[in-house]
């Protein structure tokens, strides 16, 4: 019996040593690869690419942080973020309060209709979108508010949902005494409300950032069929790829450079999520 | 009578209307951008799939022509096939891993947090990221075919000549298959977490005191309590295959499957009319199989509950 119980405890052990080495691998791969020098990676067929550079150096990291073209569109994808987060909670958030509030036959019906929009398969629903962008009328709103716009399509329903959850959460009683001392309704939400619900938001928030920032889809289709000068990070580093014979160094190393602020910002939300699980509101 | 019951109920609906004002202007808003862009989605994909185009430039509309066009191209068969392939592989794969991953993470050990972390570090990292990784591993002179050819002295050759993983269909749709099977499985993971940690210990408590062995356990406790998530896992992750555009765009474009056809045929090929068409049809696909699916599940469930 006993020995039966530790050979299936190693067959465990084995799995998840082997699961965790798949799952790190790849990140171990772009690593090793942005740190390489030039024999590390063209070989001329004479040996193997080795596992671990010859050479390790940081020079690529050097040339995209001083290269113009990288900081134009990591400016615009962080501009296009920052935009999507304001929509996307400026509208989500007051339609979560009033769906987590209001109760009245409908809401169901509401609530599909908002999450239904997220049925269409991206890369269906990106052409309409991107024809609508097309018109004359609006043809000539700055591209990265049509990119927002295609972002917040996708993250408001995810707002939405998180919103409703965390207001919720929040005790009507809170909103009741503030309204009996005269206080508007305005007053209670922005004031009261918002306030205990901002740790909550701000998950939502930095979920709708990872979404724009990591989008490719929306962000390619748009900026492909309008005349856009620059174009978000995920679709450079798409240009990259394509190349004849791709740099594997300057690859890798963009790549990294676009993952970081998400594993940073993932890190962030764990922490928040934290906090607003504990943080009680009424004493 | 009736009718003053009925003004009654007219004035306590408007009340309720007047009541709840604040309310109602806070929906309004986010609830109408939503409306909007799916009244933009459906009229415009049905315009755009309804006309045909010559060189960017509307043709004729309304026609059926697209559809009639594409009902005799080989090349869209082959993507639908590939498509079907993509899902009938990919879902079940998903399945598996994330089964795998849930029940280690499930189990009680030092570490678990940090477990759980790495297991989840697959969504952190963006999916263009992904395929540019799977991209240099297994493109020409890469490791993967260095290895295989044995080139590296701690592992044997398997082939002798360079395998292009990327100019062989079978090759690169897998590959796109991993990535995504790679990329998603913490989402079936933490799923099936749900699932395994709403499982009562009493029950596995139970069943060893009646010397039930592990195998026992995991297939008459674990697998049917497991149904509702295991069946929301397979709807959910079936239809993101379908809808799979990015995986087999950069790691398969020789090989399209129905998102990379539309890329090619609107971005590419500048005929709006011919890729919205795939489009509707993709979404009735994804339609008519998750209503399939779910009376599958439905059926497979009912049956295991007769016996």
């Amino acid at each position: 019996m006993m020995k039966k119980w530790s050979i299936e405890k190693i067959f465990w052990l084995f799995l998840m040593v082997f699961s965790i080495v798949i799952v790190l691998f790849p990140i171990y791969i772009m690593f090793k690869y942005s740190i390489s020098d030039r024999t590390s990676w063209i070989t001329g067929g004479k040996y193997p690419i080795p596992w671990w550079p010859f050479d390790p150096n940081f020079e690529m990291y050097s040339y995209y942080l001083s290269d113009g073209r990288f900081w134009s569109s990591a400016w615009f994808s962080l501009k296009i973020a920052f935009l999507t987060i304001i929509i996307s909670m400026g509208l989500g958030a007051p339609a979560a309060y009033a769906l987590a509030r209001f109760k009245f036959w409908g809401i169901g019906l509401v609530l599909f209709l908002i999450l239904s929009v997220r049925m269409f398969p991206d890369v269906s629903s990106v052409l309409p979108v991107a024809q609508f962008f097309n018109l004359d009328i609006i043809y000539n709103i700055p591209i990265t508010l049509k990119v927002a716009m295609g972002h917040t399509l996708l993250g408001l329903p995810y707002i939405i949902l998180i919103a409703i959850g965390v207001f919720q959460t929040i005790p009507i009683d809170l909103e009741e005494q503030a309204q009996v001392m005269g206080a508007t309704k305005f007053y209670a939400f922005t004031r009261i409300i918002l306030p205990v619900a901002l740790p909550g938001l701000a998950a939502g928030a930095i979920y709708v950032f990872l979404l724009s920032w990591n989008e490719f889809v929306f962000s390619y289709f748009i900026t492909a069929t309008s005349t856009a000068d620059v174009i978000p990070l995920p679709v450079y580093l798409k240009t990259l790829l394509g190349a004849f014979s791709p740099n594997p160094v300057s690859i890798a190393t963009l790549s990294l450079l676009v993952s970081l602020p998400v594993i940073i910002f993932t890190f962030i939300v764990q922490k928040y999520m934290i906090a607003g699980a504990t943080a009680g509101a009424v004493k | 009578m009736g009718l003053s019951e009925k003004n009654e109920e007219k004035r306590s609906f408007v009340n309720k209307i007047k009541k709840n004002s604040f309310l109602l202007l806070t929906l309004i808003p986010g609830f109408l951008y939503i409306l909007a862009f799916f009244l933009i989605i459906v009229f415009f994909i049905l315009q755009m799939s309804l006309t045909t185009y010559v060189g960017g430039m509307v043709e004729t509309s309304p026609t059926l022509q697209n559809f009639v066009d594409l009902t005799s191209s080989e090349e869209f068969k082959d993507a639908f096939s590939r498509t079907f392939v993509f899902v009938i592989i990919s879902t079940p794969l998903q399945l598996i891993t994330g089964l795998v991953t849930a029940i280690i993470v499930n189990k009680s050990f030092k570490g678990r947090g940090i477990v759980r972390s790495i297991f989840l570090l697959p969504l952190a990292i963006p999916t263009i990221v992904t395929t540019a990784t799977l991209l240099l591993l297994f493109s020409k002179g890469g490791h993967v075919t260095s290895l295989l050819m044995g080139d590296y002295s701690w592992f044997p050759a398997i082939v002798d000549y360079e395998i292009s993983f990327l100019n062989n269909e079978t090759l690169a749709i897998g590959l796109s298959i991993l990535g995504k099977v790679w990329r998603d499985t913490p989402i079936s993971m933490l799923i099936l977490l749900a699932g395994l940690q709403s499982i009562d210990e009493s029950q596995y408590e139970a069943a060893k005191t009646m010397g039930a062995n592990s195998v026992r356990q995991f297939m008459y406790i674990t697998i049917p309590l497991l149904i509702p998530a295991i069946s929301s896992v397979l709807v959910l992750r079936s239809i993101e295959a379908w809808k799979e555009f990015i995986f087999p765009y950069i790691l398969a474009p020789s090989y399209p499957i129905l998102g990379v056809l539309i890329e090619k045929y609107f971005v590419q090929l500048n005929n709006p009319g011919m890729a919205a068409a795939i489009g509707v049809i993709l979404i009735f696909l994804i339609v008519i199989f998750t209503v399939f699916l779910n009376w599958l599940l439905k059926k497979v469930n009912e049956l295991l509950v007769r016996v």
